[in-house]
């Protein structure tokens, strides 16, 4: 029990560490969201000096208040799921904006990031069965895509199978001529369809680390003396690669597999933005570009807890499934 | 037919006229001012929702007879009492007031409409007729005009909203619309263009029927594709922005009048125009006016055009004049300091960072060395704001007319700027001329042309021998146009209006205009 108490305790004191910065970096940015409107203003047409006072009123932008009252105000807020108001969509609040985009990405890259690990640890655990197979040259070749840099590979997948052959659309998320969105088929059909080259090149960028990795685990479990004993009973081959070696084999890669899940969200944002993706990546990008502080708060926060809640959750199940990680109380 | 807008990623919905954050079609294609001001031609002003107006002699009372037979897109009759409504709501509300307008609304009969200003307003025309959206008053006097986003809005133009989602929205026609047999396209979907390669690709892909946007070799990928088309209209005269005043604190050699002269002298633009802006740009004017359209606005004692080529002596005689010298690295040097300069630019503006390669090249030329330094947009901009910059690449923008006062009031009054290190709100070149202020206050105070053209002359003798903002070129707007699903677009020779599809209140204009192809 002290154990998980003693867990909970670093992981409250992380997130507070984590919120402070949040609070802080956005502000040490130059310029203003008032100047920031303004200038945007200016070049559609003419700028008075009151629109800055009018702008200022509209935004509620207290920049005379000191840091300190900001941040107890910033820590109330936060407790009563309160992130302010966009200044990028303005009217429209932070946590509806969160809301709206947050679900492409988690369907993105959620399914994206399973389907690598799934393929990864099928793909490694046979190639680690049999050494020396055809499947042990593969390793190579995904290496090779992991090397390519993510957003040169993206790139090319979409300039080849979007402009060139015309395959997959070139941006969005969905049909947005002809389907509405909403819990029907012919938006979920279209949504797979628009999602599916995003996923892809994520697929082909990631494999080669849950390959590798459970390869080479499954490589050093086989050398293990329970193998040879269940070897010796007479198992079927099959049975003793399954539940005796891939299943010890796939512990580092679980591990591994649930902090990803926690990037998940943060790892987005390149995608989102050559395949110009309704994501999250895309709002926060959006945010920083218009020193949007709220919504660039908003979506560091989505990230930390994402992250922290992936990590507690591992450190907790890990516990469970290996007791050697338990410290001795 | 398909518009695209540029966004990012989502759209937030927001049909509010008065919020700075509105979607574009509140601005134009729903709701309508009184009078529609096209850019692209100095004529008189086309009317909309007024058929008349008319000013008292000393620019306090403007007098506005409304059209009569407008309905509201909900049925109801459109009224001299809604205008009054809109621009007493608007001198009220603080917030929404972004032309400090103090006017106070009198309605005098069904039709007709008094707007008393405090002090003489004349310039004050143009926005208040041309740059302000008429709100019916039965849905608008229980809404909050700053935060309200507006959904379903209400308005007399020639589309309302059909559907929205965050990725796109659609605009279905107004059957009521007062103006006969318009308009004949039932259906516009702005669709969210996150990038400019989605946008480009969207265009070839025949997605898109109307977006502005420049890409690089836009000529070559369009000529392949027969229902394409492009207007090109240069407004936006690309300049240096120099932090010109060292008595507001401005730093570096650029706060010598020499050293801006001697830039203007040395500028190739024709090299300029060819190298980083695919021949689409057009000359520029000393007094930032723009050539052709503005002719009768520039003072003929004042070139009326940037020189072309570069005038590498003229340069190198102007500084030596101002007391430079040239060093031993071929630099001029003045009191110890040399002639070296850092332009600001933007991170991925690839034609501003061209240019400035370019000008490397020719300023080297004549003696002096520049640095090109890019940066956020962020950071680029509040530099400006504050005055921690010697010179910066940008663009000078659109009045609400054509009349040359408000860039002469926006970029060179002293009352719209600060000493360096606090924010200037739209001079950031820190002009300040007692001479220029004057004139600006002179031209404001008449309606007479000839009486302002006398005071434009004073502010170009001055501006074009101050030069804190160092004319380039009138830069590109490109728009194009896919023609396979409807006609009518504006075209090089027929400017009906400014066909940006971001303009506001052009656009509802060209989609007015437009015709279905069967």
């Amino acid at each position: 029990m002290r154990y998980y108490l003693r867990k909970l305790a670093f992981y409250t004191v992380a997130l507070w560490a984590a919120l402070t910065l949040n609070f802080l970096l956005p502000r040490m940015m130059p310029g203003d969201p008032v100047d920031l409107m303004i200038s945007k203003l200016a070049a559609k047409g003419p700028v008075s000096a009151e629109t800055r006072r009018s702008l200022e009123l509209l935004l509620g932008t207290k920049s005379d208040q000191p840091l300190v009252s900001q941040y107890v105000d910033y820590l109330g807020n936060l407790a009563h799921g309160d992130f302010g108001i966009s200044v990028t969509f303005f009217p429209q609040t932070v946590s509806t904006t969160i809301a709206q985009t947050l679900p492409w990405t988690i369907a993105l890259m959620g399914i994206a990031t399973l389907i690598s690990f799934a393929i990864g640890i099928l793909l490694g655990q046979l190639a680690g069965w049999k050494r020396g197979s055809w499947l042990d040259n593969l390793i190579p070749v995904t290496t090779m895509f992991q090397a390519v840099p993510y957003f040169w590979l993206a790139l090319v997948l979409l300039y080849l199978l979007s402009s060139v052959t015309q395959v997959f659309p070139t941006s969005g998320g969905y049909d947005v001529y002809n389907v509405t969105p909403g819990f029907n088929l012919p938006f979920l059909r279209s949504a797979a369809y628009y999602g599916t080259l995003p996923a892809l090149t994520i697929v082909i960028s990631s494999i080669a680390g849950w390959m590798l990795g459970m390869r080479n685990m499954m490589v050093a479990t086989l050398s293990e003396d329970y193998i040879v004993t269940a070897e010796a009973k007479g198992l079927k081959p099959r049975r003793i690669m399954t539940t005796y070696a891939a299943r010890n084999a796939v512990l580092p890669s679980l591990a591994g597999f649930a902090t990803t899940l926690g990037f998940v969200v943060s790892g987005s944002i390149i995608t989102e933005q050559v395949f110009s993706y309704p994501g999250i990546g895309m709002t926060l990008m959006s945010a920083v570009q218009n020193n949007d502080y709220a919504l660039m708060q908003g979506v560091f926060l989505v990230i930390t807890i994402s992250v922290l809640g992936a990590n507690l959750l591992v450190d907790l199940l890990y516990a469970l499934i290996d007791p050697r990680t338990r410290a001795r109380a | 037919m398909r518009a695209g807008s540029p966004s990012s990623g989502s759209i937030a919905e927001n049909f509010n006229p008065f919020s700075p954050t509105a979607l574009q079609p509140a601005r134009g294609i729903i709701y309508e001012p009184l009078y529609y001001y096209n850019l692209m031609s100095s004529g008189d002003p086309k009317p909309m929702l007024a058929t008349g107006y008319s000013w008292n002699a000393d620019g306090t009372k403007l007098t506005v007879t409304t059209r009569q037979g407008v309905k509201w897109s909900d049925g109801k009759p459109f009224s001299a009492a809604d205008v009054a409504f809109t621009f007493n709501m608007i001198a009220k509300t603080a917030s929404i007031n972004t032309n400090g307008l103090a006017a106070t609304a009198a309605v005098k009969d069904d039709h007709t409409v008094v707007l008393s200003f405090k002090k003489t307003s004349f310039v004050s025309g143009p926005s208040v007729l041309g740059d302000t959206a008429i709100v019916p008053e039965h849905l608008w006097k229980d809404k909050n005009p700053a935060t309200d986003i507006n959904r379903n809005p209400v308005g007399t133009g020639a589309y309302s909203v059909a559907t929205f989602t965050p990725q796109s929205y659609e605009l279905k026609r107004n059957p009521g619309y007062w103006q006969q047999g318009k308009p004949q396209i039932d259906k516009v979907r702005y669709i969210s263009l996150a990038s400019a390669d989605a946008a480009t690709s969207a265009l070839l892909a025949g997605e898109v029927d109307w977006m502005s946007a420049y890409f690089p070799g836009f000529d070559g990928l369009m000529k392949g594709k027969k229902e394409l088309s492009y207007v090109n209209t240069p407004a936006l005269t690309t300049s240096l922005f120099a932090c010109s005043s060292a008595k507001l604190g401005c730093k570096g050699p650029q706060t010598d009048v020499a050293v801006r002269q001697a830039i203007y002298a040395a500028l190739d633009r024709d090299q300029l125009n060819k190298l980083a802006f695919s021949n689409v740009a057009n000359p520029g004017s000393p007094t930032l006016l723009i050539p052709g359209r503005d002719d009768k606005w520039i003072s003929p004692s004042v070139e009326a055009k940037t020189p072309q080529g570069a005038d590498t002596g003229k340069a190198e005689s102007v500084l030596t004049k101002g007391g430079w010298s040239k060093g031993p690295d071929g630099i001029y040097v003045k009191d110890g300091q040399r002639l070296s300069l850092t332009i600001q630019v933007v991170t991925g503006w690839s034609d501003f960072i061209s240019a400035i390669d370019a000008m490397t090249q020719q300023l080297r030329k004549a003696g002096m060395e520049i640095k090109s330094s890019q940066m956020s947009w962020n950071e680029w901009n509040s530099r400006e704001l504050k005055g921690t910059y010697q010179l910066s690449l940008n663009s000078i923008g659109l009045g609400p007319s054509t009349d040359p006062y408000y860039t002469y009031e926006g970029k060179y009054s002293s009352k719209n700027t600060a000493p360096a290190g606090q924010n200037a709100s739209s001079n950031p070149a820190r002009y300040a001329n007692p001479a220029v202020d004057a004139a600006i206050a002179a031209a404001a105070q008449t309606n007479d042309e000839a009486a302002k053209l006398q005071q434009y002359a004073v502010i170009q003798d001055n501006i074009a021998r101050d030069l804190p903002y160092i004319p380039m070129v009138i830069g590109s707007t490109l728009t194009e146009f896919n023609n396979s699903r409807a006609t009518g677009w504006p075209t090089q020779d027929n400017l009906y209006s400014f066909p940006a599809s971001w303009k506001a209140w052009d656009n509802g204009v060209v989609l007015q205009n437009l015709t279905p192809v069967k």
